[in-house]
């Protein structure tokens, strides 16, 4: 199949998740919203469900959620809200609500509120002391009580087979989209930042093993061409979630590739695999989530030597790319507290950066054009 | 060989701005409308800058468009540049000292680092009209002057009334408070200046304060902005009959560039 070809398909499904939605549910398929961030979606395939995530909305004003949210909640969940209650996702069988975040944790009783007896609401508490036994405990009993309700909606038993099966087409799946970021590096000219992001968009909307055979695929296709002679500049993308086409057409107009991203919605979803190996499988799930670092969600013990920042400082250099573009969504509070550390390990690292305010509801980019457009400038004096 | 002309056009959000230059050294025109992008502005500005220089389109060897609008001269401009890179030009041909840049514009603050007659950092207001020339706009209607009076009004205070300077809503609600109480429009718009330029302050400060300091963009006009600023960042701040036209000059000065290559 050829580049293009592929490239269409995942657009398509990038931009539609009301159409997946549908076509599962045509196929007799149950669906289940996965809110951000680090639901163990492994559960929801091993219960032969499909999970769908649910990362807001590009095209969509808040209206009907207001009734429920605080106007200081980010625009990602209110507009996941939105599109449950203005008739895009209430065709879902249950939506899981990770808390991780200081927005999540009470919108998860927003959701459970505003959605009454339509769905169920799976309520998750990641601990954020992950690391130790009791720790890694919590996480299983957490895990256990997902697992539980996903039982009831799919009515059969999950497997610890189920369970090892689905980790294995799951890590498939993450490898393939850390390869396709490092090919989507090396083949720029093709790969363009609204190609890239649509690409890896598609995962959230597909069963991860049609993704990945997919993706394979494109993978395949991309490995087959030179090294592309890339003449303008590189940048790696930073914050919670930058899908908007008509902002990451900016960078285009500029000559401005994505070398790597440090996005939650894009890289940060799938950095870390769960062991094969493990005779639990639920404990190799939860040691998986015990093993992600580099978070700005998560508990850092060693935060105060500012790991992470200096983790993105060198990505943006082993990439080759010559600065950063942070997207701050707007009333995101755990990127707004660790943008200081960020900026310190960026300036001691020499690494220019910009920070974009971003929200979902923004329509006119006028204002973030012209500074990726002046960011393009200096870029090109570093080069 | 024969002169190079190049024309700036810088179309801003509020007003548009034209520069002619002779081989990037000497200007021989400059027009300026005060209405932006979007509107008729820009080519009323073109106008009067071609009929002062008494020149026609085809005398120039080279256009370049910047600010907001510069994306809408298509078949007008041979090519468009961020007013941040500009404003940076400009500033150097005016102060060739210059390290630090504060532009004031309709809708936004940018503070600019340079080195070596180069942007090497920047930093941009967020997405709030608080600290811009529409928040001044807006403040100037409610107290029923004129936004060129400010400065002259401002320096007449003679007591602190203290205005937020988070938000022009909530700025503008603030001054119709004090208006209500019977507070001198002196002191108000005192208020007003210092709240822009603790705004554009706690902006400039992220980027780091390096002398000189050059301010430019049509609120550098505004003489109250520009003493409230030098107070809050305790230096000498540096402006230029010809900061409304620092934008075009910039671009002017980039067309000369492109232009002097292709010459050769």
């Amino acid at each position: 199949m050829s580049i293009q070809v592929l490239l269409d398909e995942f657009k398509a499904v990038a931009s539609s998740p009301k159409q997946q939605l549908d076509n599962f549910k045509a196929q007799g398929k149950k669906v289940i919203g996965v809110l951000p961030y680090y639901a163990p979606e492994e559960l929801v395939y091993a219960a032969g469900l499909v999970p769908m995530g649910m990362w807001g909305s590009n095209t969509k004003n808040i209206s009907r959620a207001k009734e429920y949210c605080a106007t200081f909640y980010c625009t990602i969940a209110q507009l996941a809200l939105e599109m449950l209650l203005d008739g895009t996702m209430d065709q879902l069988d249950g939506i899981i609500t990770p808390t991780i975040c200081d927005t999540l944790r009470p919108m998860s009783q927003n959701y459970r509120v505003s959605m009454g007896d339509k769905m169920p609401v799976i309520f998750l508490a990641h601990p954020q002391n992950r690391f130790a036994p009791w720790g890694l405990q919590f996480t299983i009993d957490q895990y256990t009580s997902v697992k539980t309700e996903l039982e009831k909606i799919a009515g059969k038993e999950i497997t610890n087979d189920d369970i090892n099966n689905a980790i294995k087409v799951y890590n498939k799946s993450r490898a393939v989209r850390r390869e396709f970021v490092k090919l989507a590096n090396d083949h720029c000219d093709i790969i363009k930042p609204t190609i890239r992001s649509a690409v890896l968009k598609a995962a959230w909307f597909m069963l991860k093993d049609e993704y990945t055979e997919k993706l394979e695929a494109l993978n395949a296709e991309l490995k087959a061409l030179p090294v592309c002679d890339w003449q303008g500049t590189k940048v790696v993308t930073s914050g919670i979630i930058c899908d908007n086409p008509a902002l990451l057409a900016a960078f285009e107009e500029n000559n401005v590739a994505i070398a790597a991203d440090d996005v939650a919605h894009e890289s940060r979803a799938f950095l870390w695999d769960a062991a094969e190996d493990e005779a639990d499988a639920m404990m190799a799930l939860a040691k998986q989530f015990a093993a992600i670092d580099y978070e700005v969600l998560l508990y850092d013990p060693k935060s105060a030597e500012n790991r992470r920042g200096e983790f993105v400082a060198n990505m943006v250099k082993e990439s080759g790319a010559q600065g950063l573009v942070l997207f701050m969504q707007q009333f995101c509070d755990p990127e707004e507290m660790e943008y200081p550390y960020l900026k310190k390990a960026l300036d001691d690292a020499g690494i220019p950066h910009i920070k974009l305010g971003i929200d979902q509801q923004m329509r006119d980019f006028g204002q973030a054009r012209t500074a990726i457009q002046a960011f393009a400038d200096v870029l090109e004096l570093n080069k | 060989m024969s002169a190079i002309y190049t024309l700036g056009i810088d179309v801003g959000s509020t007003a548009s701005k034209c520069i002619i230059l002779k081989d990037g050294t000497e200007i021989v025109a400059k027009s300026l409308v005060d209405v932006g992008t979007g509107t008729s502005g820009p080519q009323r500005a073109i106008e009067a800058v071609l009929a002062e220089a008494g020149m026609k389109k085809e005398d120039l060897h080279y256009t370049l468009a910047t600010g907001y609008g510069r994306n809408s001269l298509t078949g007008i401009a041979d090519k468009q540049m961020s007013e941040l890179s500009c404003h940076a030009k400009g500033a150097c041909f005016l102060f060739p000292n210059v390290h630090t840049v504060i532009d004031i514009g309709g809708q936004d603050v940018k503070v600019l680092h340079i080195e070596n007659g180069a942007m090497v950092n920047f930093q941009m207001n967020d997405k709030c009209a608080a600290g811009t020339g529409r928040f001044l706009d807006v403040m100037a209607r409610v107290l029923e002057v004129k936004v060129e009076d400010l400065g002259r009004l401002g320096a007449m205070s003679t007591k602190e009334v203290g205005i937020s300077s988070t938000c022009t809503v909530f700025a503008e609600s603030e001054v119709i408070s004090q208006l209500a109480m019977g507070t001198d429009k002196c002191d108000i718009i005192d208020g007003i200046h210092r709240s822009v330029a603790g705004r554009v302050t706690g902006l400039a400060h992220r980027v780091g304060i390096v002398p000189d300091v050059v301010m430019t963009g049509g609120v550098a006009q505004n003489s109250g902005i520009v003493n409230a600023l030098k107070k809050q960042l305790g230096c000498e701040i540096h402006t230029s009959p010809l900061t409304q036209y620092n934008g075009a000059l910039g671009a002017a000065l980039f067309a000369y560039q492109v232009a002097a290559r292709k010459a050769k």
